[in-house]
């Protein structure tokens, strides 16, 4: 004989990921370092983004490079000389607070004021889970088509920074970075969103800025 | 393609419980989804199958519950469902049913939750 019993569980498997990322930022808050989210899709120029502000800020940087397989990235900012940790996700499509949490602990955190934490190149999955970092940057550039924005309303929904990266190439891929702008303003009416292009240099120093005035803020 | 970790997620915590009640047989499990999580029911759901071959689970009927959006407005105060545009997982956006603003705050929407489970168990543990 066999007998049916019904037991409460009541676990949710997002908390344990929200609970690691507030002891992430309770660690960054304890050495004084502001870390940046920067989220953005493939090809969008997170990295090269992060290179010329390493390059820009007159800030003690280091950076977390989230990569599937390759280290890649990490090993271009190796090459401007701050301190680097590169993340394989393996399977995964996001970076969560957990490897993070390892990350942080390999960096040299007392000789740092920024991190920034290249996640890996997807608008999706990153929405789920928070890292612990105290601000989170998109990045996207008008090669990804004009309707990048609607059809990934999360993702700007928590932004605190947007940058619409490559408008140079804007009438040459046929798009309107004007409406990627308006479109982020209707998903999340307070965020401030940036055109640049870092081949021209456009904008750049509007997200030099940005960046600068969150950290202060905080 | 975090359906996997998140259906294995659900798997060890679903045995847990079960090993810890002594079941011999896991027969239903309940799980809530919140709209706003960017999880594929229906993915999860196979995954689910999938993985849990040759468990406890194995042949275990999986119950989805869709969580929808519970917000806090900052603008008006209201507290309560909020407006998904359009009822697609992956693209509901919140607004607030009493003033239309998106300044608000999600009280529910973003969880996995493994609600309960339903076991088996010999009569000597009953």
């Amino acid at each position: 004989m066999h007998k049916i019993a019904e037991v409460e569980v009541q676990h949710d498997i997002m908390v344990a990921n929200r609970k690691l990322a507030k002891k992430n930022q309770r660690k960054l808050d304890k050495e004084s370092v502001f870390a940046v989210d920067v989220v953005g899709a493939i090809g969008s120029g997170k990295t090269s983004l992060i290179e010329a502000l390493i390059d820009a800020m007159d800030y003690r940087i280091g950076v977390i490079a989230g990569d599937v397989i390759s280290k890649y990235d990490a090993g271009r900012f190796q090459q401007h000389q701050v301190p680097v940790v590169g993340l394989n996700t393996g399977k995964e499509c996001h970076l969560d607070a957990h490897l993070v949490e390892h990350a942080i602990h390999d960096l040299p955190l007392a000789e740092m004021d920024i991190l920034f934490i290249e996640n890996v190149g997807n608008l999706i999955c990153p929405v789920d889970f928070d890292l612990g970092s105290h601000m989170r940057m998109v990045v996207i550039s008008v090669t990804e088509g004009d309707d990048t924005v609607e059809k990934h309303p999360l993702i700007f929904q928590d932004a605190d920074l947007v940058v619409i990266n490559k408008v140079d190439l804007a009438d040459a891929v046929g798009v309107d970075s004007d409406k990627m702008v308006k479109d982020v303003g209707e998903i999340n009416p307070e965020v401030q969103v940036i055109k640049t292009s870092l081949k021209t240099g456009t904008g750049f120093e509007e997200v030099v800025k940005a960046i600068d005035k969150f950290l202060k803020d905080y | 393609m975090h359906e996997l970790s998140m259906a294995q997620a659900i798997v060890d915590t679903v045995l847990d419980a079960a090993e810890k009640n002594n079941a011999t047989e896991v027969v239903e499990v309940t799980i809530e989804v919140g709209m706003l999580t960017m999880l594929n029911p229906e993915q999860l759901k196979f995954l689910l199958d999938v993985i849990t071959e040759d468990t406890l689970l194995e042949n275990s009927k999986i119950i989805i519950e869709d969580v929808p959006v519970e917000i806090e407005c900052r603008n008006c105060e209201f507290e309560g469902l909020a407006n998904t545009d359009g009822s697609d997982h992956y693209l509901a956006i919140v607004l607030c049913p009493e003033c239309g603003e998106r300044n608000v705050e999600i009280i529910k929407g973003r969880e996995c939750n493994v609600k309960n489970i339903k076991i088996e168990k010999s009569d000597e543990d009953a």
